[in-house]
């Protein structure tokens, strides 16, 4: 088994405050920390445990500027084989585009692989498009929501996707085929600081993207805006002490605590 | 003529709920309205579009994207293509969104949540609804897939009925099968009954903090339900998620800590009587969905709660 996973450096944004800098024109993540992509983090754990079971390799490619090269260092200690850096300099908003690219870059370097793993998701955009646009490129068999893989065989596996409301259906999927993988699929082992500097001694290949063939995007950043404010929340000031106080009084208010 | 494919969501017999804000942004985008549903038993609100068109196709067949590629083959080829292709933002829309695209070469925009006319721009949600992009399609049909929520009150009754249509189906891949359903493991718990739940969320940093917010929980006599980055890492069991691929919950009070208000997450709390969040960024989102907000660390918060609710 053969299994490319792609995983994806984003901005850890859930505790900044964001900034859009101009008329709308960019977001300013300059001091924002940024980190592996979460959805990321379990399909490579995913990746590298079919490999345990199955043999073969795993070969975890990232797209994106040198500083990307973090993540793959980052795989390697968790298990792969390979780091790849797609490098590009451009902005590449549009998942079309980004899964071209990736078919160019996995048809002309004839990547060999069974099974595509992506992440649902990127914590940052939150398309969760590239898995499927991937798939439809290259006519390959596709499933997202993957939250269970039962089988592994050599023409095909067994998988569970997550629905709604807990519910889960269990699909059988030719290989060769792209899985789009969903958070807590499993529990992704730790990395320690050693293991990472240890990884760093493999060597990770660097390809430029303008080498491989993609279309112009399909889709045009107009302007960024912030949200619409709703009516928003009352806040409650004060001393901590004073605060708590308040928020116990809206409990007894609401009739769920005397 | 120009008209806008609603592939409408099915699921066991059900006509989805949520399809209902793919037509409401149907009607915004103006042109002649094609709801795409298999053929079966399904509750179709026919005043709602132009045309209802019936594709001979079983339910799994219909979910799957690969069939539902062969699928828009015929719809295209029987009725030209659309401008616009909406998918509902669901585990089987948005899969079959991103294929289709994929396949056909259509633009996609992704979790639609808005629709300015006049700029003929679509309002996309970036980092949890910290900010949202304004895009453009370069090209048509343009997939969309569109949040739950956002567009059903704009969904208007038309003079008369729908007109029917009918196509017939592929036969079905074989590349990827449906097996069977999988039901959620019944627990004793039911965090849908609770009427004061307190919810946690990735906010309280580690697993060994749990064991505080359950004291809390029991000093207050709520229900501790959680977020899914913490029921993904195991500190609390999936029976005790709230969100879209959790349990959709309507407490009396609904208590937030250290959760940041995601689509997904807000989706499955957003009717309780009472939301109070309490987090150290004030620009979460939660605060747009809250009625009373404490910006703070939640640790603080709960060892002052915990000894206030003792004495
Ligand atoms: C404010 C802002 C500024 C940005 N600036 C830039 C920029 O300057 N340069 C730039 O290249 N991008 C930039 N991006 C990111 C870019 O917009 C997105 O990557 C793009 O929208 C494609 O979506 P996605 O692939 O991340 O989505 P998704 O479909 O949500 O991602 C799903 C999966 O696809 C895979 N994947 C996606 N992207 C990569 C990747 N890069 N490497 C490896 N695997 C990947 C992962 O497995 C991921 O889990 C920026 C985004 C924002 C919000
Ligand atoms: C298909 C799909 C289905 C999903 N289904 C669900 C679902 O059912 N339910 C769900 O919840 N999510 C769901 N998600 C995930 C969702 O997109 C978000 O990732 C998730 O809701 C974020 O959880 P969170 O708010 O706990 O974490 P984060 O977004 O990381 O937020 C943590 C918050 O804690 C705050 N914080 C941190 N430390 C402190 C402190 N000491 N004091 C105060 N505040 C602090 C931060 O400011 C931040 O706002 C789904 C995603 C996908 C793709």
């Amino acid at each position: 088994m053969n299994i490319l996973v792609f995983t994806k450096r984003v901005a850890a944004t859930q505790e900044e405050e964001l900034r859009i800098t101009g008329e709308g024109q960019a977001v300013d993540l300059s001091k924002v920390p940024f980190k592996v992509n979460d959805w990321d983090n379990y399909s490579v754990e995913e990746a590298v445990r079919i490999v345990d079971k199955a043999g073969g390799s795993v070969t975890a490619i990232s797209i994106g500027d040198a500083e990307s090269d973090e993540v793959l260092r980052r795989a390697i200690a968790m298990g792969a084989k390979d780091g790849f850096l797609v490098e590009t300099g451009e902005a590449l908003h549009d998942p079309f585009t980004r899964g071209e690219l990736i078919r160019g870059f996995i048809d002309k370097e004839k990547v060999p692989f069974d099974i595509i793993l992506t992440g649902v998701q990127s914590e940052d955009d939150q398309f969760g498009a590239v898995g499927g646009v991937l798939a439809g490129l290259m006519g390959l068999p596709y499933a997202s929501m993957v939250i269970g893989i039962d089988a592994v065989e050599t023409d095909h596996v067994v998988i569970r996707r997550e629905l709604e409301g807990g519910l889960q259906e269990k699909v059988k999927v030719a290989t060769p085929c792209v899985l789009s993988i969903q958070s807590g699929i499993n529990e992704p082992r730790y990395v320690s600081i050693m293991g990472i500097r240890k990884a760093s001694k493999v060597e990770r290949k660097v390809f430029k993207a303008d080498g491989y063939e993609k279309g112009s995007p399909k889709i045009e950043l107009v302007k960024w805006v912030y949200p619409e404010k709703k009516g928003g929340a009352t806040m409650l000031d004060g001393e901590l002490a004073d605060v708590c106080g308040q928020l116990l009084g809206i409990l007894k208010e609401k009739g769920v605590y005397q | 003529m120009s008209y806008t494919l609603i592939v409408a969501e099915v699921r066991r017999g059900v006509f989805e709920e949520r399809n209902l804000d793919s037509l409401g942004l149907g009607a915004l985008l103006g042109a002649q309205s094609v709801l795409l549903v298999p053929d079966g038993a399904y509750q179709v609100p026919d005043k709602l579009v132009d045309v209802v068109l019936k594709v001979k196709a079983a339910e799994e067949a219909y979910l799957n994207p690969m069939n539902m590629g062969k699928i828009l083959e015929a719809v295209f080829a029987a009725r030209g293509k659309p401008d616009h292709v909406l998918f509902t933002q669901s585990s089987s829309g948005t899969e079959s969104a991103a294929y289709a695209a994929g396949l056909f070469g259509m633009p996609v925009i992704t979790d639609v949540s808005g629709y300015d006319r006049d700029a003929g721009v679509f309002l996309k949600s970036y980092y949890s609804d910290k900010v949202f992009g304004q895009f453009k399609a370069a090209g048509a049909p343009a997939v969309l897939t569109v949040r739950s929520g956002s567009f059903r009150e704009f969904a208007a009754e038309k003079a008369a009925a729908a007109a029917a249509e009918a196509i017939e189906g592929a036969a079905a891949v074989e590349a990827r099968t449906f097996v069977e359903y999988v039901e959620e493991e019944k627990t004793d718990i039911d965090i849908t009954k609770a009427e004061f739940l307190l919810s946690v969320g990735r906010g309280i940093g580690n697993q060994d903090e749990v064991a505080g917010y359950e004291e809390l929980a029991g000093a207050l006599k709520a229900v501790l339900s959680g977020s899914r980055p913490v029921i993904d890492k195991m500190w609390l069991p999936k029976a005790r998620q709230v969100g879209t691929s959790g349990k959709t919950v309507k407490p009396k009070v609904y208590l937030a800590m250290g959760i940041s208000g995601a689509f997904q997450h807000i989706a499955g709390m957003k009717d309780s009587d009472c939301i109070i969040a309490v987090n150290k960024d004030p620009g979460a989102p939660i605060f747009q969905y809250a009625h009373y907000g404490i910006i703070g660390d939640i640790h603080k918060v709960r060892d002052k709660l915990k000894e206030l609710a003792k004495g």
